[in-house]
């Protein structure tokens, strides 16, 4: 137990005194802040342009329609039929965002087109654009929906929702809840993986390629106290590290959601029961990862061949992260959750959507602690073995 | 005189693989590095394994240090079996070879701490050697300097302090002075003639011969994984210099392996 303590200090001392791992360790959640950011910002952009003035040629507009673009801020300038080439020259030269073109009399042609008939042709109108100016191009996506609408207010039989603004009756918390049990398992599995196959692979990979661990290996220590060491420290620095960059993810959410400041994925909806048991999953499918990580770590004879043959096991855990977020709801059967990783990705979904028994977090609790005693037995015979130890 | 190490009978063999096979244009898919090799140690004094490169030296110094298995036979470290109590072997022997490196990023003096941690030695007594051993060897002028920093001859040094934190009774130094200056190397001699003083049995590898005629009380030659002669210094030179002994005992066996 002493041993296993010494080992463990003498990592803790390895990864802090080291401003270069720490950093690394804070640099990818800076990253997923700013780049979820940036996407947020991105998006609402798109969504909603910036105070430009499109500008917008129309020939023959009648009234009811410039009425109705001036609603939503579009001036029409009104041009006579035979400037059109001009107008199209314009546009083409990114002068103009817009031609429209109406028939003389607009108004009266759809005053008289009957639906019931369909007799003929509906009025038409004819819209230029140039779809590879993101200007024309809205102005051109926004003029026809407004138009769409128009001409749907013209027949009007009947509205939805007309006056009630709150006919989503799910809460703010359930919105909340679906949004990051959605994405959150996924994430932190990925997180806390990657953040424990660089560390073990450093710390086993990297020990035995120096040639370091063969000295630790001389010393009376016991293989088991060096596997549990091991261990232990390394899921405790993956927590943290899965720990920041967790916090960096919730606090980019809302930034990722457009929603800036209007609280639509709120984090204080969980209780601090959730947190509890969400700490106790998570800290214990890490010491089933890093256990996994290690024994390839231990069994690679470089560096370089460590991170490729930790690829594979990325590559499931991704998948495994993934099940959370399809799959309509979490399965309630304990036995689910005894199978490793896949019952965590499942506990976190549930517990992020709220949804879960706490019999079922408990179980797979049980099952990472299982799986990753193995994982430190089989640690502990490849520590033994001189030819997983030694041979070059 | 009390036999402290006896080795009887040590075996180790690795495979080969196919393609090592047509490059040594043999058929054996195995290679015997230590052929049954027998040995003892008395308490007190420097017992040499003297042999070409690749003749077992360093495999036999490593079963004995429980670090490789032996396929056959068993040695005995001060009352303990290598094969039955390795843990009990490495808690009384100190080990030094090339292979065993220290953390680039750690400093002398955490290594040293740390190691005397795992030995579990008592502070007091742990800071008390560590200021004798540092001040011998004139580390606690870069007690606080990075491993990766250090020159060859203090890394060297800095290994062979951190691997006698425990004050063993048995040291046993594979190539004690290979890579060394001139003047690092007396410093190793002369310390582990100083050991020997202390009453500490020393088993060291070497292919240099006047190191063996220096230090060593016995000695072994090793040829071919096969321990070819064993006896006192005294004894071995009595009728030629040790070298001669050497390439006559060479020519005789070293045939066999062709």
């Amino acid at each position: 137990m002493k041993n296993i303590i010494t080992i463990m200090s003498k990592e803790f001392t390895r990864f802090f005194t080291d401003k270069r791992m720490v950093l690394m360790t804070i640099l990818p959640a800076v990253l997923i802040y700013v780049v979820y950011t940036f996407m947020g910002t991105m998006m609402a952009r798109v969504v909603l342009p910036d105070e430009y003035a499109t500008r917008v040629f129309a020939v023959n507009a009648p009234a009811s329609i410039t009425q109705v673009l001036q609603a939503a801020d579009i001036r029409i300038e009104n041009i006579g039929a035979n400037e059109t080439p001009e107008a199209k020259e314009r546009l083409i030269n990114k002068e103009a965002d817009l031609l429209m073109i109406f028939p003389a009399d607009f108004d009266a042609l759809v005053e008289v087109y009957d639906l019931q008939t369909a007799a003929g042709p509906a009025p038409n109108i004819e819209m230029y654009f140039l779809s590879t100016e993101p200007n024309s191009a809205t102005a051109y996506h926004q003029i026809t929906a407004i138009l769409d609408l128009y001409e749907t207010s013209l027949v009007n039989k009947f509205d939805i929702n007309r006056d009630n603004t709150n006919a989503d009756l799910a809460t703010a918390e359930d919105v909340a809840a679906s949004i990051i049990s959605m994405i959150m398992p996924m994430l932190l599995f990925i997180f806390l993986f990657s953040g424990c196959m660089g560390l073990a692979l450093e710390s086993i990979t990297g020990e035995k390629e120096r040639g370091t661990l063969a000295t630790l290996l001389v010393s009376p220590l016991k293989r088991s106290e060096l596997a549990i060491g091991k261990i232990l420290s390394l899921a405790v620095l993956s927590f943290l590290s899965g720990l920041v960059t967790a916090i960096a993810t919730i606090l980019a959410l809302p930034n990722l959601m457009g929603g800036g400041t209007d609280g639509m994925v709120d984090v204080n909806i969980y209780s601090i029961t959730d947190y509890i048991l969400l700490a106790l999953i998570i800290l214990t499918v890490l010491l089933v990862m890093v256990a996994m990580v290690s024994i390839v770590s231990a069994f690679a004879k470089t560096l370089k061949e460590a991170g490729q043959a930790t690829m594979p096991l990325m590559i499931v855990v991704m998948l495994v992260g993934v099940s959370g977020m399809f799959g309509g709801g979490v399965p309630t059967e304990p036995f689910y959750y005894m199978i490793p990783l896949y019952g965590s990705v499942q506990s976190m979904s549930g517990i992020f959507s709220l949804e879960y028994s706490t019999v079922n977090i408990i179980v797979a609790c049980i099952s990472n602690l299982v799986f990753a005693c193995i994982g430190g037995y089989i640690l502990t015979k490849m520590f033994n073995s001189e030819k997983v130890m030694f041979s070059k | 005189m009390n036999v402290i190490l006896k080795a009887d009978g040590l075996t180790k063999t690795f495979s080969l693989s196919a393609k090592q096979q047509k490059l040594q244009n043999t058929k054996k898919k195995v290679i015997t590095a230590a052929d049954h090799v027998s040995f003892e140690a008395y308490n007190g004094e420097i017992f040499g394994l003297l042999g070409p490169n690749g003749a077992g030296k360093t495999t036999t110094l490593r079963m004995l240090a429980t670090i490789i298995k032996a396929d056959e036979g068993d040695a005995v470290v001060d009352g303990s079996s290598i094969k039955s109590e390795p843990d009990t072997v490495r808690s009384k022997i100190g080990f030094l070879t090339s292979e065993l490196k220290l953390e680039d990023f750690f400093t002398p003096n955490y290594l040293f701490d740390f190691f005397s941690k795992i030995h579990h030695i008592d502070p007091v007594t742990s800071q008390e050697r560590k200021r004798k051993l540092f001040e011998k060897f004139g580390i606690d002028k870069f007690a606080e300097v990075k491993v990766a920093n250090l020159s060859t001859g203090m890394k060297q040094k800095t290994s062979l302090v951190v691997s006698i934190v425990h004050d063993p009774n048995i040291i046993i130094f594979d190539e004690p002075t290979n890579g060394l200056d001139v003047i690092t190397a007396k410093v190793v001699t002369d310390f582990l003639l100083e050991l020997k003083e202390q009453g500490k049995t020393i088993i060291l590898s070497t292919h240099i011969f006047s190191l063996v005629e220096k230090l060593c009380d016995r000695a072994g030659i090793i040829i071919d994984g096969k321990m070819v002669a064993c006896d006192t210094l005294a004894n071995l030179t009595a009728e030629k210099p040790l070298e001669d002994i050497f390439f006559d005992l060479y020519s005789e066996n070293a045939g066999g392996a062709e």
